[in-house]
């Protein structure tokens, strides 16, 4: 992506122009409370851009934008400023700044950030999202998919998981499934479907999808006590923690078969 | 102006340019699970640097008659046995802590920071710079334990040494625990966080790049 027009702030704002759809119904149902959140992790992570770009030369990148949308929405609720500022710190330094800024980390900044707070925090409450924002996210999916910036094959894993495990019920949800289905779906393109950090080989975009649709279905069926928006986010966590294995499980696969074809 | 004798640089070369810890990355198993609070990080730091001068110390004074094949045997033997002494004494008189520590005194044996001295110095150095070399490492060690066990401690907790600094919400004050600070995955953090600020203090440290961005021709972007 050197040559012409897709430069990696063409992918950001393009990505930022699929998302809108779910961003600006969450605005219009979150009222001035989602407002002041999203310009609080707006300007936290713009300034963490700034920092690194007078410190090191790193461009800053549109991409940040993108990790805030995703922090203040799936964030915990009751958090605080200093907490919510040490979180979003956390993420945006640690999981992309550090590596060279976006398109070099290897883990989702805003996933990093999610993390850190549900397992820094384990008393503050997990967010509901509205049922509309899932349906939100089919156009905020489909317009990725189509522009190519969305990994199609990933969100096809996730649906198969779900249908596999659907198939298995007899056509009825496992138990604890339904209600977390909107939200898993939500976080599948806010942070699964992140162009950098998914798997990118075929196959493995395949993997990655199932493996993140496998694990919302075990946590949702296993995990006692746990809220929607933590077990999406925990999945997300993990498939990205596995997405470089995946890959590399599909190229030695494809090395492993050219060598027999080609000797 | 002198030049420090040989026997101060090498007592403290290893405290931070040549910290084991944050510069070999040696020992950080231990390093990462005693480190919740600051008594077990002190009680830790103290038993390894005893035990790692005193290796060093044994192991140099019979370092012409331990035969090459069978040295990292011997040595593991003189290591394991003062390993096995200090654990007892811990158990004697510090029964809560050892308790704490559970496994990683006895783990001490296995710690790569202390055949890594042994081998690499004591093997080839007269017992007193031998000892002021594991000496040194055995301080930088603590220095790295003792930080991080005072951060993990002061915002896990937020008290030190078991006293409440920072007042408890819970108890009036203002404080709200960092419940991740009791994890294993924060010691990975800070421990992180500060080899990559010893790292941009002291640039030379830092490791060349593994692979090269490709190359922008002139005029395609």
């Amino acid at each position: 992506m050197i040559r012409g027009l897709w430069d990696r702030e063409t992918v950001a704002l393009l990505l930022l122009i699929c998302l809108m759809p779910l961003a600006l119904v969450w605005l219009w149902f979150g009222g001035p409370e989602a407002w002041t959140r999203l310009a609080l992790a707006l300007v936290i992570s713009g300034a963490w851009h700034l920092v690194f770009m007078l410190a090191r030369a790193q461009p800053p990148s549109f991409a940040g934008a993108i990790t805030a949308l995703a922090v203040a929405m799936l964030a915990p609720e009751e958090l605080g400023l200093a907490r919510l500022i040490l979180g979003i710190s956390f993420g945006s330094v640690m999981a992309e700044l550090v590596f060279g800024g976006w398109g070099r980390n290897v883990i989702n900044p805003a996933t990093a950030t999610l993390a850190f707070l549900g397992f820094g925090f384990p008393a503050a409450p997990w967010p509901e999202l509205v049922l509309p924002l899932a349906w939100a996210a089919i156009p905020a999916a489909v317009l990725g998919v189509t522009l190519g910036l969305m990994p199609g094959r990933v969100i096809g894993g996730a649906l198969l998981a779900a249908l596999v495990s659907w198939g298995v019920g007899q056509g009825t949800w496992p138990a604890g499934l339904a209600p977390v289905l909107p939200m898993a779906f939500i976080v599948l393109v806010l942070l699964v479907c992140d162009p950098v950090t998914s798997a990118s080989t075929l196959p493995g975009r395949w993997l990655y999808g199932l493996l993140y649709g496998g694990l919302v279905v075990l946590f949702a069926t296993g995990w006692q006590g746990a809220a929607p928006a933590q077990i999406a986010v925990s999945a997300a966590l993990f498939a990205s923690l596995a997405a470089p294995m995946l890959d590399e499980a599909a190229i030695s696969l494809w090395r492993a078969r050219r060598r027999k074809h080609l000797g | 102006m002198t030049a420090p004798s040989p026997l101060w640089s090498t007592l403290t070369q290893p405290l931070i340019r040549q910290n084991p810890v944050t510069l070999q990355i040696l020992g950080i198993c231990s390093a990462l699970a005693v480190t919740t609070q600051l008594p077990t990080a002190l009680t830790m730091a103290g038993s390894l640097t005893i035990v790692l001068a005193l290796s060093a110390g044994i192991i140099s004074l019979i370092r012409r008659h331990i035969p090459d094949a069978i040295r990292l045997i011997v040595q593991i033997v003189i290591v394991a046995s003062l390993v096995i002494v200090i654990d007892q004494l811990l158990q004697a008189y510090l029964f809560e802590i050892s308790q704490s520590l559970s496994v990683f005194v006895s783990l001490i044996t296995t710690n790569c920071l202390v055949l890594g001295r042994t081998e690499s110095f004591a093997r080839h150095n007269p017992p007193l710079p031998s000892m002021i070399d594991a000496l040194g490492n055995g301080l930088g060690y603590s220095l790295v334990l003792i930080a991080i066990g005072a951060v993990r401690e002061l915002f896990g907790a937020g008290t030190l040494l078991g006293y409440q600094v920072l007042p408890l919400a819970e108890q009036g004050g203002w404080f709200t625990p960092l419940a991740l600070m009791m994890l294993a995955p924060s010691a990975f953090f800070l421990l992180g966080g500060l080899v990559w600020a010893i790292r941009t203090v002291r640039p030379e440290q830092a490791e060349p790049p593994e692979f090269a961005a490709p190359q922008i021709p002139e005029g395609m972007e």
